[in-house]
C-alpha cells in the first residue's frame, strides 16, 4: 500500500517551505510598514458565509458536512471571512488595515482533473475607507510589496466593475447576463451572434475593446453618453491613475469584469512579464456592499483589498529563491558517549551567540561516528565548523573545506 | 516573439492561408518533407507551433501560444479559458448523433434510458442527453467511433460529420445535429488584454482574410 495525499493536495517539503517563507517574510515586512495587522480566520466557514457575496459559487467550494453545524466549506478566499469577522467582532473605529497569509481551497470545475486544490495566498483588506486615497493606498502598497520581492517587471491591469456594470444596463434585460459573460470571457464571436440591435452590438463590441493606456481609454470613454454617476466614476478612475503615476505598465481595461463578483468599483490584476507565458500573480478590487451583508444592522462599510497567489509568485521568482534548506553553522561532536551532555551544553552556548538577525544553526552529532565519518558527513551537509568536545572538557574547533 | 498554434490536419491549409494574408508565412508546414514542429516566419516577426487540434487551446490557455486556430467543436468540448476572437468560417462540420441503419430508433428522444453512446466528445454528448433528460452511458473512445455500434458495443455515436461519407460507408444514419462547427481564431486572454507583441494589430491584419461569416 502506498499512501499518497489526495488528488489536488501536495506536501510542501523543507525547500518549498523555505521558498514560501522567503516570499511571505518580504510581503509581511511591507504590510507591517504600511501598518496592516495580521488576522487569522478559520479554515472552515459556514457555506452560507462563503457564498453570501454571490462571488463564490457553492460547487467550487470543498464542502464538509457536520451533523450540528450543517454544511461547512473550506474557504476558497479570505475576503468573505475577514468581512464577516470585521463586521461582527471588530466594532471599532475605521479604517481597519488587515493582512493575511493563509491557505485556500478550490474545487476544480468538473471535467478538469488537473490543477491543485489547495493554494496559498497573501493579501490585505482595507475596511472602512471608501475614497480615492484608499484605492491609491492599496495600489501603492501592492507595488511596494512586489518590488520588495525583487519582481522587476509586471503589468497592472485596472478596471472599474461598477462603471462597466452600469454601462451594461443599456442592454435589454434578457440578454444582459449573456453580454456580461461574453465581455468577461473576451468572447467576440458570441457578441456577434447575440440577437442585438446593430447599435447595441457595436456598443458591446466597443465595450469589450475599451482598453489601452489610461490616457487613451479615459479619452475614449469620455465621448460616450454618460450619466452623472458614470461621469463621476470616470473622474474617480482618472484621480486614481494620477495618484499611482510613475508605475511602468498600467493598462486600463473596462472589460475587466467577472461573470460573478462582489466588486463595486476599482478592480485590478497583477500580470507577470514572464517569457514562459504571462500569468496572473494577484487580483483585487473594491467591495463596498460586502461587509454590510455580514453586519448585524446591515451597516454599509466600504472595503478594498488584494490577494497574491503564492504558487504563481514562486514560479516567476524561482531564480531568486533559496534552492536548498539552510546549512547548519556548527556540528558539535562528543568524542565519546559520556560527553553527550557536555556536547548539548556547548551547542546551547553556540546557539545563543546570534550575530545580527540570523539565528545560529547548531546540530549535535547523534550517531557517534568515527572522526573521519563525521568529517565526510559535515562536508556532505556543507557544515563549515566542527566543535570536538573532548574528555578534558576542552573544545577543539575544526574548519571543514566545503565546496560552495 | 508572437507565437501562433496551428492545428494539424483538415484546418491547416486554411489556417496558413489566413496568416499569409496578414504577412506571416508558415507554409513550410505544408511541405511533406517537413518534420519541424516549430518554425519561424521568414521575416522573423513570429513563429508557429504545429500541434494536434485538441492541443491548440491548451497551448493558448497556458500562454505558450498567443494566437491559435481551433474548431468550435474542440472549444465546446474542452471549455478552455481562451478569448474567442473571430469565427473564421472554414472547417465546417456538424456534431451529430448517428445509429446503424438497422436501429429501431429514428430520433434521439426515442433512446431508452441507460443506452450506450460512444463518443470522442464525451462532454458534448453528456450535455446533449442531459438536456433531453435521457440518462445514457457515455463510452469514451479516441477514434474510429463508428466501430462502437458496428461491433455492438454501443447503440449510437456522437461524432463530427463533414460530408457524411464515413457514416454511410459504415452503415450508419445521422439522426440529430447537436450543433454546427467552424474554425475560430482564439487568443490567450492576458496577452489579448495587454496587447502582447501587438496582438490586436495582427488580428486586424487577419480580419480582411476572413470570408463570408
Amino acid at each position: 500500500m502506498i499512501y499518497q495525499p489526495p488528488t489536488g493536495a501536495r506536501d510542501l517539503l523543507p525547500v518549498d517551505v523555505a521558498q514560501k517563507h522567503w516570499i511571505e517574510q518580504r510581503l509581511q515586512d511591507i504590510f507591517t510598514r504600511w501598518s496592516y495587522h495580521r488576522i487569522i480566520t478559520p479554515t472552515l466557514e459556514r457555506l452560507d458565509t462563503l457564498v453570501a457575496g454571490e462571488a463564490v459559487r457553492p460547487e467550487t467550494v470543498i464542502q464538509v458536512w457536520d451533523s450540528e453545524e450543517g454544511i461547512l466549506g473550506l474557504r476558497p478566499e479570505l475576503t468573505a471571512s475577514i468581512a464577516r469577522a470585521a463586521a461582527t467582532r471588530m466594532v471599532e473605529t475605521y479604517p481597519q488595515r488587515l493582512c493575511y497569509m493563509a491557505n485556500i481551497f478550490r474545487r476544480q470545475p468538473t471535467g478538469q482533473t488537473y490543477g491543485q486544490h489547495e493554494f496559498y495566498q497573501g493579501g490585505v483588506e482595507l475596511l472602512g475607507a471608501g475614497g480615492v486615497s484608499a484605492d491609491a493606498e492599496v495600489l501603492l502598497l501592492l507595488s511596494d510589496a512586489l518590488s520588495n520581492l525583487g519582481l522587476e517587471r509586471w503589468h497592472l491591469v485596472l478596471g472599474d466593475a461598477g462603471l462597466t456594470r452600469s454601462l451594461l444596463w443599456d442592454f435589454p434585460k434578457p440578454l444582459r447576463g449573456k453580454v456580461r459573460e461574453a465581455i468577461a470571457q473576451l468572447n467576440h464571436v458570441e457578441l456577434e451572434q447575440l440577437p442585438l440591435e446593430p447599435d447595441l452590438r457595436n456598443r458591446a463590441l466597443k465595450l469589450m475593446n475599451l482598453r489601452g493606456t489610461p490616457v487613451e481609454v479615459l479619452a475614449q470613454i469620455s465621448q460616450w453618453s454618460l450619466d452623472a454617476t458614470q461621469m463621476a466614476a470616470v473622474q474617480r478612475l482618472k484621480s486614481v491613475v494620477d495618484l499611482i503615476d510613475g508605475h511602468p505598465s498600467v493598462t486600463l481595461d473596462l472589460s475587466l469584469i467577472q461573470t460573478f463578483d462582489y466588486y463595486t468599483g476599482l478592480v485590478f490584476e497583477v500580470v507577470s512579464d514572464s517569457l514562459s507565458g504571462q500569468r496572473v500573480l494577484g487580483q483585487g478590487g473594491r467591495y463596498d456592499q460586502l461587509v454590510g451583508l455580514y453586519h448585524p444592522q446591515s451597516q454599509m462599510i466600504p472595503g478594498i483589498g488584494f490577494s497574491l497567489n503564492m504558487e504563481d509568485l514562486q514560479q516567476v521568482l524561482m531564480r531568486q529563491l533559496p534552492q536548498r534548506t539552510a546549512v547548519s553553522h556548527w556540528l558539535v561532536v562528543p568524542e565519546s558517549s559520556d560527553l553527550v551532555a557536555a556536547a548539548f551544553r556547548h551547542a546551547q552556548q553556540l546557539r545563543q551567540q546570534a550575530v545580527g538577525a540570523e539565528p545560529i544553526r547548531v546540530e549535535v552529532e547523534l550517531e557517534l561516528r568515527s572522526p573521519d565519518q563525521t568529517r565526510i558527513y559535515a562536508k556532505h551537509r556543507q557544515i563549515q565548523q566542527i566543535a570536538w568536545v573532548s574528555a578534558s572538557g576542552s573544545v577543539t574547533i575544526e574548519t571543514v573545506e566545503t565546496s560552495t | 516573439m508572437l507565437t501562433v498554434a496551428l492545428p494539424k490536419g483538415a484546418l491547416l491549409k486554411d489556417s496558413i492561408r489566413l496568416f499569409q494574408a496578414a504577412g506571416l508565412d508558415f507554409s513550410a508546414f505544408l511541405d511533406s518533407s517537413n518534420r519541424q514542429l516549430q518554425i519561424p516566419d521568414p521575416t522573423g516577426r513570429a513563429q508557429a507551433l504545429l500541434v494536434r487540434t485538441h492541443d491548440v487551446p491548451v497551448y493558448v490557455e497556458y500562454g505558450q501560444a498567443h494566437l491559435g486556430v481551433a474548431g468550435y467543436d474542440v472549444l465546446k468540448e474542452k471549455q478552455p479559458k481562451v478569448a474567442h476572437l473571430r469565427n473564421l468560417g472554414f472547417g465546417f462540420c456538424r456534431m451529430s448523433v448517428a445509429v446503424p441503419d438497422s436501429s429501431p430508433y429514428r430520433s434521439a428522444a426515442e433512446f431508452p434510458p441507460y443506452c450506450r453512446v460512444a463518443s470522442k466528445f464525451v462532454n458534448c454528448a453528456r450535455e446533449y442527453f442531459d438536456q433531453l433528460d435521457i440518462p445514457v452511458e457515455i463510452i469514451p473512445l479516441y477514434g474510429s467511433v463508428e466501430l462502437g455500434p458496428i461491433t455492438g458495443m454501443s447503440e449510437a455515436i456522437v461524432d463530427l460529420v463533414s460530408t457524411g461519407r464515413t457514416l454511410k460507408e459504415n452503415g450508419l444514419v445521422e439522426l440529430e445535429v447537436l450543433y454546427e462547427s467552424t474554425a475560430r481564431l482564439i487568443a490567450h486572454p492576458l496577452s489579448y488584454r495587454l496587447n502582447t507583441y501587438g496582438l490586436q494589430d495582427w488580428v486586424e491584419k487577419i480580419q480582411p482574410a476572413i470570408v463570408g461569416v
